[in-house]
């Protein structure tokens, strides 16, 4: 900490850092619990002390102790060599990836996070060393996640809402089938879900220790509680109420994990250009990946928390209050749907973001006759939402880091 | 992210239903105003009428906000045109309501010949509940199109549908029988009927079987709305 403060520009970068962990935290963290307050499973208040939590203790206990300078290896970090390159480049890129996080944010548009942070690494990389310095191929994966995501998302919650509403809803004895179903669908998105705790929160490579270890156990627990307890007491009156009400139950738990890994994954955004700062002023050197110390995660976390109940809050107040359309079968087919995408993406290592495959999602759900209104419009806006980020923040960036090579 | 509050947009299914169940009571109501018609107490009769218009009034209202919420941004289970006229349909029940209201008002029914006055009463009230049945149909066929949408378009509950809409269209023909037989009964004692007495009580029994006409045609509409 000491050496924090005889260093102004570390100084400086740190509290950039908190500023887009705060960002990160106004316009994702709302994002996990959203689903679960309009569906009417807890209160926003309550969702705001979940999220805040987990947030920060996906970030603090399970960020990623080692993380890469520039995220994703998107720009060449051997062409630089003056450490003041990467101070100034990280703040831009901080700075750049902040404004437009928070500018996204006040419009309600759902921007990937990391891209932003992409966007703003791009921007000071070509401005100091021009586009050869740029690793086009890992860019072109950015550009395909933008595809990819919406589409595979929407193809799997499509199939997701389908095989739910085959299985139960659609049943001449819904209140029987959905004794017998509903465990089923709980313990495998929990399959999905275990196995996603041990390769993003956990940062673990193997699926199959994934699946065998983590989400067998998960899947297997959750099956068997919810057998007993719907075995035991079901709604009977309203089969559609009843099924409802199990699901609701289910959204509590899926929302917090999403908090859990949101935290573990996305605080790197914030810290990896404070981490790499960090790594010149205390050591001199600017390498591809730095030892992280865990007060930097921490800070990196409380931002995020902050960022929850300074502004999250808000926002989920105006969705438990606004989201009357959600209900918790689609709300659980679209959480489900988003993650088994994010999972299975990850394990064949194709570039997908979580914002843009719950969009899909939506989409898909909607397509499948399942969701009663979707407004085209806001479709629209986000799509154009994600094609501008990358170079937005890569153009704020390059700005602001030609401004700092001057002054400094 | 605001995005969850403005991905999904407001259903129109609700204010649907709503606006059915005003329907509902329009014709509701005007079955009372018909009940005091049957006994002979005008003064009732005549508020009846009265509020029947102000719910057709209120009809219209949410009619106007449904359709200007229902703009073509909207990605919908269901075709929105289908939507537009099965609304046209719907409110078109209340307006038949209205014009059954109105020719009650026109005058007092106090000099039917004495032989055939219960005859036409009982048919009249036949008639009006029949019509009522009608609207409870309209109303629980779109309340059933509700939860067809909710069970993502399950087959169990599109047959339910199916059932409701078959149901109107009986109701409808059996008024239909209703009301040739009411001609019939006019047509036959037309000279001992004044020709104004005979004019408003064949308006009365048109207007009334317009209303399960207009019912089902809602139906039909429902139907559409499934098979898109």
């Amino acid at each position: 900490m000491i050496e924090m403060l005889s260093d102004p520009w570390l100084f400086i970068t740190i509290a950039v850092g908190l500023f887009m962990a705060w960002a990160i935290g106004a316009n994702d963290a709302a994002n996990s619990m959203s689903t679960a307050v309009g569906a009417g499973a807890i209160t926003p208040k309550q969702a705001v002390i979940i999220a805040g939590i987990l947030e920060f203790t996906g970030a603090y206990l399970f960020g990623k102790s080692v993380t890469e300078t520039v995220r994703k290896g998107i720009i060449d970090a051997s062409q630089i060599s003056d450490p003041h390159v990467i101070i100034y480049g990280s703040i831009a890129a901080l700075l750049a990836a902040s404004l437009w996080l928070v500018f996204a944010t006040k419009f309600g548009l759902p921007v990937s996070t990391t891209h932003s942070i992409i966007g703003g690494i791009v921007g000071y990389g070509i401005v100091y060393a021009g586009t050869s310095i740029v690793n086009w191929s890992k860019m072109a994966q950015v550009v395909a996640s933008w595809i990819l995501s919406p589409i595979f998302g929407a193809i799997v919650a499509f199939t997701v809402i389908k095989l739910v509403s085959k299985t139960i809803l659609q049943k001449d004895k819904p209140i029987e089938s959905a004794r017998r179903w509903a465990p089923v669908w709980i313990g495998l998105a929990f399959i999905v879900i275990g196995s996603m705790f041990y390769i993003k929160v956990m940062h673990g490579k193997s699926l199959f220790i994934a699946i065998t270890r983590y989400g067998a156990t998960a899947g297997l627990i959750t099956f068997v509680i919810s057998f007993v307890l719907l075995k035991r007491n079901f709604r009977t009156k309203d089969p559609y109420l009843g099924v409802e009400a199990i699901f609701k139950k289910v959204q509590v738990l899926t929302s917090a994990y999403v908090a859990l890994s949101h935290g573990a994954n996305d605080v790197a955004n914030a810290i990896g250009p404070v981490a790499a700062v960090y790594a010149v002023a205390t050591m001199g050197l600017a390498g591809m990946k730095v030892p992280v110390p865990k007060w930097i995660l921490a800070m990196g976390g409380l931002g995020i928390a902050i960022g929850v109940a300074t502004y999250g809050y808000r926002v989920m107040e105006t969705v438990g209050k606004k989201i009357t359309e959600l209900t918790n079968t689609r709300g659980f087919s679209i959480d489900f749907s988003a993650a088994t995408v994010v999972l299975v993406a990850s394990w064949m290592g194709l570039p997908i973001s979580t914002t843009h495959t719950v969009v899909g999602a939506v989409i898909g759900v909607g397509l499948a006759r399942g969701v009663k209104a979707i407004n085209k419009d806001i479709v629209k806006d986000i799509i154009i939402s994600w094609f501008v980020t990358v170079p937005v923040a890569a153009i704020i960036a390059g700005i602001i880091f030609k401004i700092l090579m001057v002054l400094g | 992210m605001q995005v969850w509050t403005k991905l999904f947009a407001k259903s129109p299914f609700k204010p649907l239903i709503k606006h059915a169940e005003v329907v509902l009571e329009t014709v509701e109501v005007l079955e009372k105003a018909l009940e005091a018609w049957e006994v002979g107490d005008y003064e009732t009769m005549r508020n009846y009428a009265r509020k029947v218009d102000d719910l057709e009034d209120f009809a219209d209202r949410i009619k106007e906000e449904i359709r200007d919420s229902l703009s073509s941004k909207l990605f919908m289970p269901v075709n929105r045109g289908d939507i537009l006229r099965y609304l046209h349909m719907q409110d078109k029940i209340a307006d038949a309501a209205e014009n059954t209201a109105k020719w009650l008002l026109v005058r007092d029914p106090n000099d039917m010949p004495e032989d055939i006055k219960e005859e036409i009463k009982s048919l009249i009230m036949k008639m009006s509940q029949e019509s009522i049945k009608a609207a409870k149909l309209v109303y629980e066929a779109i309340v059933q199109m509700d939860t067809v949408i909710e069970s993502g378009f399950g087959e169990k509950e599109i047959e339910k549908e199916y059932e409701l809409i078959r149901e109107i269209e009986s109701v409808e023909h059996k008024i239909d029988e209703l009301d040739t037989e009411f001609m019939e009964i006019i047509f036959k004692n037309s000279s001992k009927l004044e020709w104004g007495l005979g004019m408003y009580l064949l308006n009365i029994a048109k207007t009334l079987s317009n209303i399960s006409d207009k019912a089902k045609d809602a139906a039909e509409r429902i139907r559409l709305m499934m098979n898109k």
